[in-house]
């Protein structure tokens, strides 16, 4: 009974620790429980940040990242593409973003009249007035003191990113002034026929020529695939302009024709005077092929001829006549008047061809 | 255990992560950074890309400028040539800076003040150069068609020359990469004027190509009659010349003919009468005419006999 007793009491007696226990028991359960919590939340940040490295590159944009500040890769690999990609977080990496494509594309801004890109659409410009304001109107001044409008586009790809991104705060800004410039250097050399008609390539070639020495000096590490090149005249001289060319046009025309027409004549006449020449030179050869067949016929006939000189003669007219009397159309035959005077014979001669032949009358 | 040595690497990765933003300050590439102790500049550069140590705010402060070239472009203005002539013009710069901490000193204050501020002086200084330049160079001097006279080039380095050396007498720890024109204009009132002269010199390239082109065509023409004239011409001497020869040739057969010349003679008139009695000819004869003249007193049926 003391046993249990004491048991007992023991049991009671360590009732009460047992509960002090159970209080710092749930103290540290509840300390531990939050330690662990603390634990995620340091994982979870820990993850979280490597986690903040992933970004995403959108279709017409570009990105580089810098370690340290310094671009990772060399040259053009320093690019990254469209797609999911991972870097270090900041403070360690850090990514740039740079909106751009793979073929660049700047327009001249300085060289055009005022025009609005709904106007430039619809094709329905404003009426020009009778000067140009130079705080809305741009143009260029040729090397003849003339105006022309003249504007370009010009289509690049970028063969030094990092010189492109990081030496320039926008380098698209400055190839576009370069190009305002090179139009406005280039106008200044060429006179405004040159630019406007006469010779429209070469205009163009030297506003490229221009645009990619400027760009090296300046080091903007572009290549530069194209540059299109526009101008007209002042709106205001248009008419007059369109009739310069149609004169030019008319001009052409006539120096053509007359051309054609020298062409056809000396053709014409170069027949003409082959024609006689070779008529000459047939007749001459029939000419002497027929005297010396006459010469032959001579020699053949002179032993009868002087044979018999009468016979021979009879005999060379009867023929004669023979193919004469065959030959002659109309034979009249005038039989000698009983009084032995010649008849009188009145010929009516008719000029008009067909109809009534030469014919005789009054018998 | 193991669970703390985890614990001990997650802690320290924190606390290192928030030394680094402490602590250290990056240098991107397109940048250049001056850091200033309680204010003043520690006279250090730092230009090349990279993480740099410095003691935290409020001991040490960093200032980063973009060491990329600047795009600047100044108003459109009115400037006098040498010869009189009213030019506008706007050119633009790339400008950037090259010492930080000297541009820190001029230009006080964080990149959105100090850059605004920088820029007006560039405006200020590109005007006066400007006014310079351009006032000692003549209209001819912008447009020729002549290379060799053309300065466009040289003018644009002289102004380009002449802020340079200001930027560099007055330290302002900036420098000019390139500058060029990008607007030149008229005043309104003269481009009325050049609209006048341009219209009288199209008329006048109207009428030279409705004359010359007149003249051009006729001369053309003439120039192919005459040729075609002589072409002919040649040709009838050539036949004339062909038919000497043929005659000559003819000649030569004369000594034949010359055995007997009554026979010669009798064939040709015997040839003649064959000739001319051709087709399409009346002939009228009596018989007085051999060989008709055997038909002489025959009887005939005519009425008076």
């Amino acid at each position: 009974m003391t046993m249990s007793d004491e048991h007992e009491h023991h049991h009671h007696e360590h009732e009460a620790p047992e509960a002090l226990d159970a209080g710092s028991q749930a103290l540290a359960e509840a300390l531990r429980s939050s330690f662990a919590i603390v634990k995620i939340v340091m994982v979870l940040m820990v993850l979280a940040f490597f986690g903040s490295g992933f970004f995403q590159v959108g279709p017409s944009e570009k990105a580089v990242i810098l370690r340290f500040g310094r671009p990772v890769g060399e040259g053009k690999s320093i690019l990254l593409g469209p797609g999911l990609h991972w870097s270090f977080p900041y403070p360690i990496d850090e990514v740039v973003k740079i909106p751009i494509t793979e073929i660049q594309k700047v327009t001249s801004t300085t060289g055009w009249y005022f025009t609005t890109p709904e106007q430039e659409l619809s094709g329905e410009e404003l009426p020009a007035g009778p000067s140009l304001n130079p705080a809305i109107d741009g143009y260029a001044i040729t090397a003849d003191r003339n105006i022309v409008h003249t504007r370009a586009t010009l289509n690049y790809h970028i063969d030094d990113p990092i010189s492109y991104i990081f030496n320039f705060a926008s380098a698209s800004n400055s190839i576009q002034n370069t190009l305002n410039s090179a139009l406005l250097y280039t106008a200044a050399k060429f006179n405004v026929d040159d630019i406007l008609t006469r010779d429209v390539a070469g205009f163009q070639d030297a506003v490229l020529a221009r645009v990619s020495d400027l760009t090296d000096q300046e080091h903007l590490g572009i290549i530069i695939d194209n540059c299109q090149v526009q101008s007209v005249a002042p709106r205001q001289l248009q008419d007059v302009f369109a009739r310069v060319t149609e004169a030019q046009q008319n001009q052409s025309k006539q120096i053509n024709d007359a051309n054609a027409y020298r062409d056809k004549t000396l053709l014409n006449a170069s027949a003409q005077a082959s024609a006689i020449t070779t008529e000459a030179a047939t007749a001459s050869t029939n000419y002497v092929k027929a005297i010396q067949a006459d010469a032959k016929a001579f020699t053949d006939l002179l032993p009868a001829f002087k044979m018999d000189r009468n016979l021979f003669a009879q005999q060379k007219l009867a023929e004669t006549m023979t193919v004469v009397l065959t030959n002659v159309q109309d034979k009249f035959f005038l039989p000698q008047r009983a009084d032995g005077q010649p008849r009188e014979l009145r010929l009516q001669l008719n000029r008009e061809p067909p109809e009534p032949k030469p014919a005789a009358a009054n018998p | 255990m193991k669970r703390n040595t985890l614990t001990i690497v997650i802690g320290a990765v924190l606390v290192l992560i928030f030394a680094l933003l402490l602590f250290v300050f990056q240098v991107r590439k397109s940048e250049t950074a001056v850091v200033a102790t309680f204010g003043k500049p520690t006279g250090q550069h730092y230009d090349q890309p990279g993480a740099y140590f410095k003691w935290p705010w409020p001991i040490q402060k960093v200032y980063k400028y973009d060491q990329r070239v600047q795009n600047f472009e100044d108003k459109f203005s009115q400037t006098l040539t040498a010869d009189n002539n009213m030019l506008l013009t706007s050119v633009y710069v790339g400008w950037k800076i090259s010492d930080a901490s000297q541009f820190l000193q001029v230009f006080p204050g964080d990149s959105s003040v100090s850059l605004p501020n920088a820029q007006s002086k560039l405006e200020g200084m590109l005007r006066t150069a400007k006014s310079a330049v351009i006032g000692g160079h003549p209209l001819s001097d912008f447009v020729n068609a002549d290379p060799q006279a053309l300065k466009f080039d040289a003018i644009e380095s002289e102004i380009e020359q002449s802020v340079q050396n200001e930027l560099r007498t007055n330290n302002y720890g900036i420098e000019l990469e390139f500058l060029g024109f990008k607007k030149i204009g008229l005043p309104e009132s003269v481009t009325q004027t050049v609209f006048a002269r341009m219209t009288s010199e199209r008329q006048v390239l109207i009428s030279l190509a409705e004359n010359t082109g007149k003249s051009e065509a006729q001369k053309i023409q003439s120039a192919a009659d005459a040729d075609a004239a002589k072409t002919i011409a040649n040709a009838q001497a050539t036949a004339t010349r062909l038919r000497a020869e043929g005659e000559a040739e003819a000649a030569k057969t004369l000594p034949i003919f010359e055995q007997n010349p009554d026979l010669a003679v009798f064939l040709l008139r015997i040839d003649a009468i064959r000739q001319s009695l051709n087709q399409r000819s009346t002939l009228f004869f009596d018989e007085r005419i051999p060989p008709f003249d055997l038909f002489r007193n025959m009887p005939t049926n005519a009425p008076g006999q």
